[in-house]
């Protein structure tokens, strides 16, 4: 769908969803403390 | 158990690896590698560390500091700093270090201690410190497809947990599109209390989880991902000195299930903005046999500020039922029962603002940000979220 050459925009980290795996967890392990989901 | 040496041995762990990083890619000058302009077998790629700061007021029926038939305070804080270090082996493989460790300072175990004389938590009755050492390691089979392993040591003064994952990434249509799956097993070991703090020996439980994941490139600015995660857990569900207060007066022990099967579908949308920026949009729907279902949804807005620099606003909705068994005064002690008030009916909001600034040094590209976020539960419950990072990409 999108070639090689047109994913600039793409390459960008902050449209990245796991940039920052220690934020990921921060996050992550901050609201399955809290609340019944996870 | 003793009381562990948890900060020593982890400390001691990762001065063991840094070691064998070190000594691993340390280069000769005039080396056959050198020369023949080969890559280093073992070089260091990324390290990060982050420190987070929690601060949490509230109440809950659980806990024992307050009235009898409560609620009692929930008020703690948290600092949470942690550690990240990838290194590459070859042209394959990829090892990522990972140490999170957690000091929490808490009002609801430190009243069990109070309130009976006994010490359930720790020596120093308020404080239980945390930490876990997380290695996974990845291997690219070929250009489409990667294998990875992961295995996890947790500790607290009162409680043990090793984990173990596996899972492949596949990539397809000139990475368009990239499937992941992984399964997960997890089994804790920990002491076991009654409420009145009284240690009857210990409890375990299993968690076993797989995980199914898609990433889609859906146009030149917009990436989409969608992932389904099921989870079984079987034994000790609970804390086991939570407590429910009684009719008649005293508190009882929280009584759960053994057996709990947990469902989570998610999925995520990131589109690049016209003006330097990017929206990000996130759904959670969650349903387990408990009885608690939950919406959760998240977005993010990113602006650049230049070339280096951006600033994230973000905003969380998070929607649930309560457990089927959640009550805040019991009449009898028998049958299952929780007041926990994480397992209550519940509504939360997140606010948050994040600014980041990326800087190149010598050969290093370096990474700085810095947020804040305030947490607003509807059963009285609100804390306050300090965290930054720094990283160097070598």
């Amino acid at each position: 769908i999108v070639p090689q050459n047109r994913r600039a925009r793409l390459a960008d980290p902050i449209m990245s969803f796991d940039s920052d795996a220690l934020e990921t967890y921060r996050k992550s392990k901050f609201y399955s403390s809290r609340e019944g989901a996870a | 158990m003793k009381k562990s040496d948890c900060a020593p041995r982890l400390l001691a762990t990762l001065f063991q690896f840094l070691l064998l990083i070190c000594s691993a890619s340390a280069d000769e000058p005039l080396s056959a590698d050198a020369i023949l302009d080969r890559p280093p077998s073992f070089r260091v790629e990324s390290v990060r560390v982050r420190y987070s700061h929690f601060e949490q007021m509230g109440i809950g029926y659980q806990s024992q500091a307050g009235p009898a038939r409560g609620p009692g305070s929930e008020s703690l804080t948290v600092e949470q700093p942690q550690l990240e270090i990838v290194a590459k082996q070859g042209k394959r493989t990829t090892h990522r270090l990972w140490i999170p460790l957690d000091v929490v300072t808490a009002a609801s175990p430190d009243a069990v201690d109070r309130l009976h004389g006994v010490d359930t938590i720790s020596h120093a009755s308020r404080i239980n410190e945390g930490g876990s050492v997380d290695l996974t390691t990845q291997y690219r089979a070929d250009r489409e497809t990667s294998l990875f392993l992961r295995g996890n040591y947790h500790m607290e003064e009162q409680f043990r947990s090793w984990a173990l994952g596996a899972g492949m990434a596949r990539s397809l249509a000139e990475d368009n599109a990239v499937v992941v799956a992984s399964v997960y097993q997890v089994y804790d070991w920990f002491d076991s209390f009654l409420t009145n703090g009284l240690r009857v020996g210990h409890a375990s439980r299993s968690t076993s989880n797989g995980n199914l994941g898609l990433t889609q490139l859906l146009s030149p600015t917009t990436v989409a991902h969608v992932n389904y995660g099921v989870t079984l857990q079987v034994g000790e569900l609970g804390n086991t000195w939570n407590s429910v207060p009684l009719l008649e007066g005293g508190r009882s022990q929280e009584h759960l299930p053994t057996l709990r099967h947990r469902h989570a579908f998610v999925a995520r949308l990131a589109q690049w903005l016209p003006w330097q920026g990017a929206l990000k949009a996130f759904y959670r729907f969650y349903l387990d046999d408990w009885g608690i279902l939950a919406h959760t949804w998240e977005s993010e807005l990113y602006q650049r500020m230049g070339p280096r620099a951006y600033l994230r606003l973000n905003y969380r909705f998070h929607q649930q039922t309560g457990a089927d068994f959640f009550t805040t005064l019991s009449q009898t002690s028998a049958g299952l029962q929780t007041a926990d008030s994480d397992l209550a009916p519940l509504s939360a909001h997140t606010f948050g603002i994040m600014t980041a600034i990326d800087f190149p040094l010598k050969h290093i590209a370096g990474h700085l940000d810095i947020g804040l976020e305030r947490y607003l539960r509807s059963n009285g419950l609100h804390a306050s979220i300090v965290s930054c990072s720094l990283g160097l990409r070598f």
